[in-house]
């Protein structure tokens, strides 16, 4: 493998260019119109264009993209996360094309892109599943009969699409009489979002955590998983804090699930880097969930806490070589990571997207830092894609020395012109129950519900004086090295006029 | 020179002159002593004392952003992000303070921030509206996103319908 082709951008597209450069290999980035300045773009060795801003006729292009591989002479693709990542037929293009995918197959990817499929797959693995239906109930499937199997399972339970994903088509359902209704919307919603109106009734379990077991598996028949994820901070379904090792996660457990997770991949003969979902209760039983079949943007904290090399192990594992990584080692946590996504959204108002140019970047440094981002000062946050700008990683000793320096790491963190999520992250670090690990998928959704209408960035008194000296002395003072307050003065009456010929 | 800077709902009279190579900084009463030292065109280190006579020591790390409009900044400084509006105080200045908060200036048209789809829309003509009540549910980079209100009012006009498609700056609703 001399040269790789990243399908992606934003920072997961620095990420795998990092690591092939850490191995010497070179580096074929894309680009939509608006991704020209792009961070991938200026670190990669080559750069093409592929499209249009919007994804569907760019990032999302199978054609352009295995055209352009093949014009740039790149043996492989790395697909990242998102965009073409679980799509099979993009793995089958590139193998078609010649080019090694780097990731599981694509008949890997269509089966545990099933979410029935895969729940069969794990049942046969000897691996329990959320108690729910085996069989999609598609269109042509009589009210009567979904009541009949609802009653089976049980009540509450939740209602989703067979395609689904990011929660739509989901439906919680808690008596009878909802059921009818709520199967009609998500039937809808479904056929409307992922073009199969086929959905399935699964259990609802109370108070679950999420929590999933990463795993590598090579060519060679080894399938090694490794100590666990927590990932029960989300919001709308979407995470946005995760931790390793998890608190509700002990010796014996973490070896239960991470046995259930290598005997899933086995089964289905699954190659390169994925992730079984769980979710587990509060009685400590869990339950398969789902499987991802790519690299999951919180890879890094499992990176953190076993010192293992992901990506570059995913690039190792298409070339054929031997997974002879130390099992033991990787369910062994040297330490704590949590890991907080900075997205371009404004917390206090409603998590709007806030894209724009960033005008000032000041990135958190020293001891227990890491950050993966996308951004650079002067740099641009495009309205066409996910807003994620940076994942800012700490690890440390223990759970709370990570947090600690998360909290550092976010206070020097500084983005400026466009509003992220660093606010909302200083809030929620000093929520009681977060500290004291008492939290389940529902928290933060019930959180931010009860804090409703809380500016989330407001400063004390004090730190609003030093606000408003701050700004008075930069206007006093007027702009560098040219003019003093006389200029910031007749600026402002410029300005003042303007605004009265309005 | 004299300034009024809104933060908030408060706002404070912020006084600045030079006195050797300090500056005087009163904020409405409060005595402070600035050594400012300008770091980049819009960054400071500032070094505060409280009171005229004390040796300034307690050291700020400042950045400012420009915001959409004049004296709109956003203020960052030990780890906090404070939106601030600055106007110098004046004929200009106590217009818009008699008006209260700068938000109140006219009626609020609430605009698409980005090309999307309206999901829901949560209100009529006529309704009376809270402050940062929810009036549209816009679809944009994948995540729906609530529009609200800036202030009290009532709903003048909704200029959209679920369902529709709309591009960047259009229109939503107006409130008076």
């Amino acid at each position: 493998m001399k040269k790789v082709l990243i399908a992606n951008r934003g920072e997961v597209a620095v990420r795998v260019i990092r690591a092939c450069r850490d191995m010497g290999i070179a580096t074929v980035a894309i680009y939509s119109e608006c991704d020209r300045a792009a961070l991938h773009v200026r670190l990669a060795d080559e750069a093409w264009p592929v499209g249009p801003s919007a994804p569907r006729e760019s990032y999302l292009r199978i054609d352009t993209i295995i055209e352009v591989a093949a014009r740039s002479g790149a043996d492989a693709v790395h697909p990242g996360y998102g965009f073409l990542a679980e799509n099979p037929d993009f793995a089958a293009a590139c193998r078609d094309a010649g080019l090694t995918f780097i990731g599981p197959s694509p008949e890997a990817i269509t089966m545990m892109g099933s979410k029935t499929a895969a729940r069969r797959a794990a049942l046969a693995a000897g691996v329990p599943v959320v108690p729910g239906t085996e069989e999609p109930l598609d269109d042509r499937t009589a009210d009567a009969d979904v009541l009949k199997v609802a009653e089976g399972i049980g009540y509450p339970l939740m209602l989703k699409a067979v395609a689904g994903g990011g929660g739509k088509g989901m439906r919680m359902v808690s008596a009878p009489a909802e059921l009818p209704p709520a199967l009609r919307a998500a039937r809808s919603e479904a056929q409307s979002a992922f073009g199969d109106g086929a959905v399935y009734l699964e259990r609802r379990l109370l108070a679950p955590r999420h929590i999933e077991v990463q795993l590598l598996g090579d060519h060679h028949g080894t399938v090694l998983p490794f100590v666990e994820r927590e990932c029960s901070i989300q919001r709308r379904h979407q995470k946005v804090v995760e931790e390793s090792p998890s608190l509700a996660v002990g010796p014996d457990l973490r070896r239960r699930m991470t046995s259930a997770a290598a005997a899933v991949a086995k089964a289905v003969g699954y190659t390169n880097a994925g992730t079984i979902e769980f979710l587990l209760d509060t009685g400590g039983s869990f339950y398969f969930l789902e499987m991802n079949t790519r690299l999951q943007v919180e890879h890094p904290i499992t990176e953190m806490v076993t010192g293992v090399d992901l990506v570059q192990w995913q690039i190792r594992i298409a070339r054929g070589e031997r997974l002879d990584l130390d099992p033991e080692r990787l369910l062994a946590p040297q330490a704590h990571a949590i890991e907080c996504r900075i997205y371009a959204e404004d917390p206090d108002n409603g998590f709007m997207p806030s894209p724009g140019r960033i005008l000032g970047l000041r990135v958190p440094q020293g001891p227990g830092i890491r950050d993966d981002s996308g951004a650079y000062e002067g740099g641009e946050v495009p309205i066409f894609y996910d807003p994620l700008i940076s994942k800012l990683v700490t690890w440390g000793e223990t759970r709370e020395h990570a947090i600690a320096r998360m909290k550092r790491a976010l206070t020097e963190y500084e983005v400026r012109g466009i509003r992220t999520t660093i606010p909302f992250f200083q809030w929620m670090l000093t929520d009681e129950d977060f500290l004291a690990g008492r939290f389940d998928t529902g928290f933060l959704d019930r959180k931010l519900a009860a804090s409703r209408n809380r500016v989330l960035h407001a400063g004390d008194a004090a730190h609003e004086d030093l606000a408003a000296i701050a700004a008075a002395v930069h206007l006093f003072t007027g702009p560098a090295a040219k003019g003093g307050p006389g200029a910031a003065a007749s600026r402002w009456r410029d300005t003042g006029r303007a605004e009265a010929r309005r | 020179m004299t300034f009024d800077v809104e933060i908030g709902n408060t706002l404070r009279t912020v006084t600045v002159h030079r006195k050797g190579q300090a500056l005087h900084v009163d904020v409405c009463g409060r005595a402070h002593i600035v050594d400012a030292r300008r770091i980049g065109e819009c960054q400071w280190s500032l070094l505060v004392g409280a009171g005229e006579t004390t040796t300034p020591v307690v050291s700020v790390d400042v950045a400012l952003a420009a915001g959409a409009t004049p004296g709109a900044f956003d203020v960052h400084l030990a780890g906090r992000m404070i939106p601030v509006q600055i106007r110098p105080a004046g004929a200009f200045g106590r217009q818009r303070r008699e008006g209260g908060s700068a938000a109140a200036a006219g009626p609020q048209r609430v605009v698409a921030p980005m090309p999307g789809k309206i999901v829901r829309v949560l209100v009529k003509a006529g309704d009376e509206v809270k402050a940062r009540q929810g009036l549209v549910v816009v679809e944009a980079m994948k995540m729906e996103n609530e529009l609200r209100a800036a202030r009290d009012g009532r709903v003048r006009d909704v200029a959209v319908a679920e369902g529709q498609s709309v591009e960047a700056g259009a229109v939503l609703v107006i409130v008076e």
